[in-house]
């Protein structure tokens, strides 16, 4: 197998899913590219998660469970899923639409939003919209429940428009102005939740979306220049066909998956870094209509996504369940699963819980002194741990190159196995001669596995591994 | 899915609702199984979960929702803490069963444990188990029961069979394999023994019941994957009233049902919950809430079952159905016709 071939799968694995151990990447390096490009965009020609297993030995993620129980399975759910793409736009969604637990009555009101993502994320893009504003998790959230003909409430209207499909502006024009805000919480009032049931005695229960005609604004609307009778379903028709959302999609989708951006606040003032990447998923989302599977073949096959590599910084959420699903822990449920998954949360990513509805700033923001410290420690840890089967599988294949290594094999070997990682010529150097003062390794021996994994964790403690 | 409309010789009569969520004090955490003690003492094994391990705990109560007391709390303190894996804690307790003494056995398949307490919650011992596939050594294992000689049946879940002990934790005999054929299992969960010693496995990757001979010889199966009236989906436990009518707990399908003794088909039950005594302590304590619930859309659905984990009846016709995600439990009585004469 070309060791070309193998990095671009890295590259993909790491991009379209959470990473790949060195014989999945063999596996569907001899697949092809393109194959794997349309395996990922089918999830649903995969096995589903074992989810009696999850319930049957966590049984808590079955119903109740707070905060941490939620991110627990969710976590599970990435480390886990033969289907990684599906989860990963599950992740790109819940970065964009954003909603926060602690204004959920139900604990499971998020993953039942999550459930769409995963089932319509790779869909239309004006159907996710429909569904996300029948929301119960983001009308809550955004206080559509609180908007009422004769007192609305431009707090989901705003967003919608803003953070959710437009954004402000492009090209140093807006896209909207404060009157189109307001004529569209008017579009959308009437659209709220149901009375719940207390939490006492026997906790929550899901929240229903309902539309109530009599507190809906039935008057003439204006929005985007269009004058009718609008209702929320109108509206989202209107946005889903403006230049500025194919803009802003796209833009989302480069960032999330191609290349760290400029943070949102900034795309109305900000030219993409590849306005012919950029076009060509505009296009793609009106030849398509708004499809965003498509956009995401056109996006993977093309030239600015495969010369990409490592030119976005992991999130905390790619940095943990990578690893996990590259040392192969937590395979099976097991205690310890709130502490690994709590790692998310100490790299700057509460999953869930995010710090505003603006969603976390990504790219090099996730890097400060103390998330920095978390990451490495969690990372190093984990691959030090020469017990992990990912680990082994790692060593045995190591092992397998001859009765010796050399450091240099060493070195790059294990890059290699991390996902064909480069590393600058200054790193590398450092790396390599941390090595030599060692000299040649009897592979095999007790000392063997020592070695590869510290040379695993002084690799994943470089600068170039916060990079996928 | 319908609900049978055929005349049946036993009915079930929902009576009551015990418990409401609390981790201290008259309430459950997640209560996966139950047993009952002397008079109208109830052990119930509350799971909780990791972020919340001072809740996996042994509640005692009675049939009547009378609180009494706790013990096996390895975790003290609210929050998220560690698992305390000392003896005489829980970390996955998966099934508790009484003895003779009234000494109370629990099976923990993370620390492939059987723990003893007495009646009153005093740690009397461990059965030191290797993890394994060997004789004696087990794997998760779940439920358990005793016989009338005080020997004990473990579901010994990952290594898909069942093994008998003495109460002493000397191994006695073991049957059963990985599969689907007759006397075959697969991640077996729960457990119950009739009167005349047979032994009822819920069969759960298999979606079905099995009965074997105290010897382990395979006498009758029923079940298959589904959620029509007598299909199972994910079947965690079993239990057999002293008549031999078969209580199911129809894990994935959120009911439970009723299967006569030779495995046909009687009845099912989708739930009836009503407020308990301490869920009506809660609402006093917080009465807005009981204005809450009259505003509340769709207020009928408290009655459901969820996930029914555990089944338990006993020699008063009652039965216990372990709801762990509500924290509750809904108790039926079985009811027969009365005629002159004997009664079934």
């Amino acid at each position: 197998m070309a060791d070309k071939e193998i990095a671009l799968m890295a590259h993909l694995m790491r991009r379209a899913g959470f990473g790949a151990t060195f014989e999945e990447l063999e596996a569907r390096a001899a697949k092809g590219y393109e194959a794997t490009v349309d395996e990922l965009l089918d999830p649903e020609g995969q096995p589903e998660l074992e989810r009696d297993l999850m319930m049957r030995y966590q049984p808590q993620w079955v119903s109740q469970a707070g905060l941490e129980g939620q991110q627990e399975e969710w976590t599970y759910r990435m480390i886990n899923t033969k289907r990684p793409l599906e989860e990963k736009i599950a992740l790109f969604w819940h970065q964009i639409f954003v909603t926060g637990h602690a204004k959920c009555e139900y604990p499971k009101q998020q993953q039942i939003e999550f459930d769409m993502f995963r089932r319509d994320g790779l869909g239309k893009f004006d159907n996710l919209l429909q569904g996300l504003a029948k929301d119960p998790a983001m009308v809550f959230y955004l206080d559509n429940c609180m908007s009422h003909k004769d007192a609305i409430n431009e707090n989901w209207g705003r967003e919608l428009l803003e953070l959710f499909s437009m954004g402000v502006g492009m090209d140093g024009q807006v896209n909207y102005t404060e009157e189109d805000v307001k004529e569209c919480a008017r579009a959308f009032t009437g659209w709220t939740v149901t009375n719940s049931i207390p939490r006492y005695p026997y906790g929550k229960y899901e929240a229903k979306f309902i539309y109530d005609s009599g507190d809906h604004d039935n008057e003439e609307k204006t929005f985007l220049g269009e004058t009718g009778n609008w209702n929320g379903e109108d509206i989202i028709n209107i946005v889903a066909r403006q230049p500025g959302t194919a803009r802003f999609i796209s833009r989302h989708l480069y960032n999330f998956f191609v290349a760290d951006e400029p943070q949102v606040p900034a795309w109305q003032n900000t030219p993409p870094g590849d306005p012919e990447a950029i076009k060509a998923l505009e296009d793609e989302y009106f030849r398509s209509g708004y499809d965003i599977r498509s956009m995401l073949r056109v996006l993977f096959n093309s030239d600015a996504f495969k010369n990409a590599r490592f030119a976005k910084v992991k999130s905390p959420t790619e940095t943990v369940v990578g690893t996990m699903r590259l040392v192969g822990d937590f395979d099976l449920p097991k205690p310890g699963m709130n502490a690994m998954a709590l790692n998310i949360r100490y790299m700057g990513q509460d999953l869930m819980n995010p710090p505003t509805v603006e969603g976390w700033h990504t790219g090099r923001e996730w890097i400060d002194s103390g998330t920095l410290v978390e990451r490495i420690n969690f990372t190093a840890d984990a691959v030090g741990n020469t017990s992990h089967p990912g680990i082994q599988s790692i060593i045995q294949r190591l092992a397998s190159r001859g009765p010796t290594i050399s450091p240099e094999q060493l070195v790059d070997g294990c890059l290699d196995m991390l996902g064909a990682y480069e590393l600058t010529e200054v790193t590398r150097n450092e790396l390599l001669a941390m090595s030599q003062g060692e000299g040649d390794i009897r592979t095999g021996t007790q000392e063997f596995e020592s070695r590869v994994g510290q040379m695993l964790q002084s690799i994943v403690a470089t600068t170039e591994y916060l990079f996928a | 899915m319908t609900t049978s409309t055929q005349i049946s010789h036993i009915q079930l009569q929902y009576s009551h609702t015990i418990g409401r969520g609390e981790q201290f004090g008259p309430g459950f955490t997640y209560p996966i199984q139950m047993a009952r003690g002397e008079s109208d003492l109830m052990y119930v094994l509350c799971r909780s979960s990791e972020y919340r391990p001072e809740g996996t705990r042994i509640a005692v109560c009675t049939v009547n929702e009378e609180y009494v007391n706790v013990f096996a709390r390895g975790v003290s303190q609210q929050g998220p803490h560690e698992y305390n894996f000392e003896d005489g804690s829980l970390v996955w307790p998966t099934c508790i069963a009484i003895d003779s003494q009234q000494n109370v056995y629990v099976s923990d398949e993370w620390l492939n444990r059987i723990s003893i307490f007495n009646k009153d919650g005093e740690f009397l011992g461990k059965w030191d188990i290797s993890e394994g596939d060997g004789d004696g050594e087990i794997n998760r294992p779940s439920g358990i029961a005793f016989d009338k000689d005080d020997n004990l049946y473990l579901v010994d879940s990952l290594n898909h069979r069942i093994q008998k002990f003495t109460k002493d934790g000397r191994f006695l005999a073991k049957w059963g394999s990985q599969g689907s054929g007759d006397g075959e299992l697969n991640m077996p969960w729960g457990i119950d023994i009739d009167r005349q010693g047979n032994v009822y496995i819920a069969d759960w990757r298999n979606d079905r019941i099995q009965k074997f001979t105290a010897d382990g010889e395979f006498l009758m199966k029923f079940g298959s994957s589904g959620s029509g009236e007598g299909e199972l989906n994910r079947p965690t436990d079993v239990a057999v009233d002293k008549d031999g009518i078969i209580y199911v707990a129809d894990w994935l399908n959120d009911r439970i049902q009723v299967f006569d003794t030779d495995g046909s088909f009687v009845t099912l039950r989708t739930g009836d919950a009503t407020v308990s005594k301490w869920g009506k302590d809660k609402l006093d304590a917080n009465p807005e809430m009981w204005g809450e619930r009259d505003r509340a859309e769709g207020l009928e659905r408290e009655k459901l079952l969820w996930a029914p984990s555990g089944i338990a009846v006993d020699d008063e016709n009652n039965i216990f159905v372990c709801e762990g995600p509500r924290n509750r439990i809904q108790v039926y009585r079985k009811q027969s016709p009365t005629f002159a004469g004997p009664r079934l």
